[in-house]
């Protein structure tokens, strides 16, 4: 018996055996327990739930929600805001991040200073102090009856109105995904045409193709325009309120820009890093070619620095995406705070976790392999650069 | 379990085999090495013989064969493994000195920690083996301050302080200019002729040609030709042998 | 910021001006935009913190609402209730003077004197059983004050430290783990880790806070401040461990051979040869991750503790001091920053240091 202890192979076998099943033993036993925790106040386990209407509402969805609706699609929801509360506020911190990036690799020591104020302060204050400074100030901005008013948009307490087109919901998202289109086609006409074409005329292809596109969303508007109502709808007091135009809640608001402010101090520093790993070597070697100081830079400098950043940017990402959870502090109808609501309200712990969980490996998985697939599509091939 | 007391060779390897996945990297291997024998190794590269010697006191683990150091059989028993180690220094080709320690604690460390050594014991034997590989003014620096031939030459006495019966060494010299090349070389002479048993790996001809006993040539994973220096370099019976020598003596 | 100027020979002041920024006409552009947001901005801020500030309690809240400045009565008032919370009054030097040695054992285990893991492991051990002590009393005379008495910054900085305290050797913990050769050890551990890693932190907090106590026999519970600190050790160790791995991996193989050949049993390898080296080259993004800990810290208050954040938003939340948010946010902003900025500046520090080289 002790020599068999003293056995390597027995050693090893045990010792992974010990683990694995000591961790299975844990999560298990707090399972059983949960269980019979759970079945004492009458809760029932399985996922039946999903399917009873809950019973409470959400104060924002992009998707129409009553409180009729069933559990699962108040899951679908909460996802859905998520994301759209993600994709805006990582493109929000993209653009504060790759301006004040720009500024710390400028030539210009202003312009660096400031570039570096700005990071120095708001990466050093925890994004939840932010989102509640925002939502603070938003929420004691005025009341409705005294809004402050801007080109048809009102600023209140209550939210960001602003005025929307009347169109049909099919003909709206068809005319958005038009105008990101007239963004989109202009890059990638750039990047498979040859360096060999004139300039003037692939400036031109690009035009053509971007003014083709917003011409598309033009026409779907108007196709798609609700009768007998003026094309844009504009918010406007009535009584004690603000009615038409479509309100931004002050939940959404305040974590966009506190996002968008934070994010953006992260986004900066990699964007710098990026700008710096490319070599001196590569652009005074472009320059010596004749290329224009602005043709160096977008066909040298900027793809080389892109693709030193991505890895990391997409890490940051995931983050920023993650962050979204603390919209339960303001009361933004995320993912987790409808799982949090779901836990209160249903009393399904253990398969309301399981949901979470679930939720945000698919979230995390799939950016990575959006990640992945850029990352391969605009990789250097082999030979092409040798660092 | 007390290796060292049992009569017999120092080392015995009997039909090793070792796999690396698919790859076989030793074939049916034997050797037998006496107690205060001599060993020089050589032979191609990819040949095997780091394999080999690493081997014997278990940094790879083999999966066919037996091996059998101062009577014990190298096995799955831990204790035996321990054994073993204690027994059997060995001088790597790039060093492996500690960097976070001086040298003088490169060679008090295992003395003190697998010996139990008290402290004022292990660093009179410290300094002691730092005297005999001629470095004892080193003793407060830390490794990256020595060039590579006084870093090689702690080595040596950081496995020395162990006090072990075999010494294994893999190519000691060859990550070394060839100036420091032979000061490494005298420390290991005067270590032979103090009766040490010693497994080399070096393709130093001239070492072999003075200290050996045996001369051991390995290609393809097996021993190929095995025999007395003055032997092995004027008479050698195998053409790959003949070829290898030709290829380091030649020119 | 580097900023290689190479002066040419005896330049005139204003040549020198003109050449650092009034090159060309873009740049003189940049530069002058550049003036103007920052002159914009800093006039404004001082006008607000400073020139047009009310800084005494005197006039009350009425006399500070009317200012244009910032209020800073507010702070002047409520202070207490920000750094100390809900804690006794007559007891908040002791809630001072815990804070003290919190800072105090930071700073010391910022001293390279101290790395060694022995000394590290006995300054923050007795720098906590310090906090621990002055905080709940019961001894020494010290009258007893329950956890959930405690609050604002003490309650912070307490979170933090045993969040290190706890993450930090169940950091070293799953990184050998991970780095086993025994396959389902292994694998188990990089699925809890990457586990964790994939999941934000609030939905830990929440799930240790709220959810845990059910899946608990009733005596494992314990109290809701212990096992949301165990959620954040967790969840800091799962990020700890790929930089502490990270470390070990940039130890050549060769070291572990050498201590192997000298017949050090593995722990002895471990805790002799691999960490001592690891933890060196793992230096830098451990300050970093520890910075990042410190400013997740603030999350807590989601799972309804009264740390800093919610301690403010009590602060000015109710009753006359509801308009001065901006300067309790602004009060809590700065004593993160004082913080969060100075350690970050030391990790900047120590990867210089370490990158240029010293032994
Ligand atoms: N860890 C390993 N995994 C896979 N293959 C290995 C490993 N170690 C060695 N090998 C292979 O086993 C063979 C023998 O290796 P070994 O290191 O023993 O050669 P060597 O004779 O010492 O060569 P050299 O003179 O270059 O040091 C080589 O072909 C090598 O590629
Ligand atoms: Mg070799």
């Amino acid at each position: 018996m002790v020599s068999l202890l003293r056995n390597q192979k027995v050693r090893n076998a045990l010792l992974q055996v010990l683990y694995v099943g000591a961790l299975a033993a844990l999560v298990l036993a707090g399972v059983v327990i949960a269980r019979r925790n759970l079945a004492e106040q009458g809760i029932t386990s399985g996922f039946d739930f999903l399917y009873k209407s809950t019973g409470w509402d959400v104060n924002f969805s992009l998707l129409p929600a009553t409180a009729n609706d069933p559990y699962w699609w108040f899951f679908l929801i909460g996802i859905i805001n998520t994301l759209f509360l993600g994709t805006v506020g990582l493109m929000l911190a993209t653009l504060v991040g790759t301006i004040v990036g720009l500024a710390r690799t400028s030539s210009n020591e202003l312009a660096r200073l400031l570039g570096r104020t700005y990071v120095d302060i708001f990466r050093n204050i925890p994004l939840i102090l932010q989102v509640f400074f925002w939502y603070a100030v938003i929420t004691h901005l005025p009341t409705p009856r005294a809004a402050h008013e801007a080109w048809g948009m009102m600023l209140t307490s209550r939210g960001l109105y602003v005025p929307i087109p009347n169109v049909g919901a099919i003909a709206f998202a068809a005319a958005i995904l038009a105008v990101i289109a007239a963004i989109a086609l202009p890059v990638w006409l750039g990047r498979t045409s040859r360096l060999s074409q004139p300039f003037g005329e692939r400036l031109g292809i690009q035009l053509a193709a971007a003014a083709t596109a917003l011409a598309t969303a033009a026409v779907i508007l108007a196709l798609g325009r609700l009768p007998d109502l003026p094309l844009l709808d504009f918010p406007a007091l009535q009584g004690l309120n603000l009615k038409g135009g479509l309100r931004i809640p002050p939940e959404f608001s305040a974590l966009a820009i506190a996002i968008a402010i934070y994010g953006g101090s992260y986004i900066a520093e990699i964007v710098r890093g990026g700008f710096k790993s490319v070599g001196k070597g590569q652009m005074e070697a472009a320059l010596s070619l004749g290329l224009s100081p602005w043709r160096v830079f977008t066909l040298v400098r900027l793809p080389l620095a892109l693709r030193a950043m991505l890895p990391i940017l997409a890490n940051q990402y995931v983050w920023l995406m993650k962050a979204t959870t603390m919209g339960i502090a303001v009361g933004f109808t995320d993912f987790f705070m409808i799982v949090a609501l779901t836990i209160n309200h249903s009393g399904q712990t253990l398969e309301t976790i399981g949901i979470l969980m679930a939720g945000f490996l698919a979230i995390n998985l799939s950016l990575a392999a959006i990640f992945n697939r850029i990352n391969k599509a605009i990789a250097l091939k082999g030979n092409q650069l040798r660092a | 379990m007390n290796p060292g007391k049992a009569s017999g060779p120092a080392v015995r390897i009997e039909n090793l085999d070792k796999h690396y996945g698919t790859f076989h990297a030793l074939r049916k291997v034997n050797l037998s090495v006496g107690r205060g024998e001599r060993i020089v190794v050589c032979g191609p590269s990819g040949s095997g013989k780091s394999t080999v010697i690493r081997c014997i006191n278990r940094l790879e683990q083999h999966d066919g064969g037996r091996i059998t150091v101062l009577g014990t059989e190298l096995n799955d028993d831990v204790a035996n493994i321990d054994g073993i180690r204690r027994e059997v220094g060995m001088v790597f080709q790039h060093f492996n000195l500690f960097p976070h320690m001086t040298v003088l604690e490169n060679c008090m460390i295992a003395p003190m920690i697998v010996r139990k050594l008290p402290r004022t014991e292990a660093e009179t034997t410290a300094r002691r083996y730092l005297e005999k590989v001629r470095i004892p003014e080193q003793a407060m620096k830390f490794p990256g301050q020595l060039s590579g031939g006084q870093q090689q030459r702690v080595a040596i006495a950081r496995a020395l302080c162990m006090q072990p019966q075999i010494m294994l060494f893999d190519e000691p010299t060859s990550a070394l200019d060839p100036e420091m090349i032979s000061e490494v070389l005298d420390v290991m002479v005067t270590l032979a002729s103090d009766g040490m048993t010693m497994i080399c790996v070096t393709h130093e001809m001239g070492f072999a040609r003075r200290v050996a006993d045996r001369v051991v040539f390995m290609d393809g994973g097996e021993i190929v030709e095995e025999a007395p220096p003055e032997e092995f370099f004027t008479s050698c019976r195998n053409d790959r042998t003949r070829q290898f020598l030709s290829q380091i003596l030649g020119h | 910021m580097e900023m290689v100027v190479v002066a040419p020979p005896a330049p005139g002041k204003v040549e020198d001006l003109k050449r650092r920024f009034f090159a060309t006409p873009l740049q003189a552009l940049l530069s002058l935009m550049s003036l103007a947001i920052m002159a914009f901005v800093v006039w404004k801020l001082l006008d607000w913190a400073v020139f047009s500030a009310v800084f005494t309690t005197s006039g009350g809240p009425e006399a500070c609402q009317a200012a244009a400045g910032a209020c800073w009565s507010v702070i002047a008032a409520r202070w207490r209730i920000i750094l100390f919370g809900l804690y006794p009054f007559e007891e908040q030097w002791r809630s001072a003077l815990a804070c003290v040695a919190v800072v105090v054992m930071t700073v010391l285990s910022c001293i390279p004197a101290f790395w060694t893991g022995r000394r590290i492991a006995l300054v923050w051990g007795a720098g906590t059983a310090l906090y621990y002590v002055l905080m709940k009393g019961g001894v020494l005379g010290l009258s007893y004050v329950g956890e959930e008495a405690w609050g604002g910054l003490a309650l912070t900085l307490f979170i933090f430290v045993t969040t290190c305290l706890i993450g930090f050797p169940l950091a070293v913990c799953l990184a050998l783990l991970r780095r086993s050769e025994l396959p389902w050890i292994s694998r188990t551990t990089a699925l809890i880790i990457d586990g964790v890693r994939s999941l934000p932190l609030i939905s830990i907090l929440f799930t240790f806070a709220i959810v845990l106590p059910f899946a608990l026999p009733q005596w494992l519970v314990g109290d809701k401040l212990y096992r949301v600190i165990l959620g954040s050790a967790l969840f800091f160790s799962a990020y700890q461990a790929e930089i502490v791995r990270g470390g070990m991996q940039g130890v050549p193989a060769g070291q572990e051979e050498a201590a192997m050949a000298l017949g050090m049993s593995y722990w002895q390898r471990i805790s002799r040869i691999l960490l001592p080296q690891a933890m060196r080259n793992a230096l830098p993004a451990t300050i970093n991750q520890f910075v990042i800990s410190f400013k997740e810290t603030s999350l807590v208050v989601i799972v309804g503790f009264f740390e800093i954040l919610a301690s403010g938003n009590a602060a000015y939340g109710t009753g006359e001091w509801r308009f001065a948010y901006v300067e309790v946010y602004a009060f809590i902003a700065f004593i993160y920053f004082i913080f969060v900025f100075s350690l970050s500046r030391y990790g900047a520090f120590l990867e210089r240091r370490m990158s240029v080289g010293e032994r």
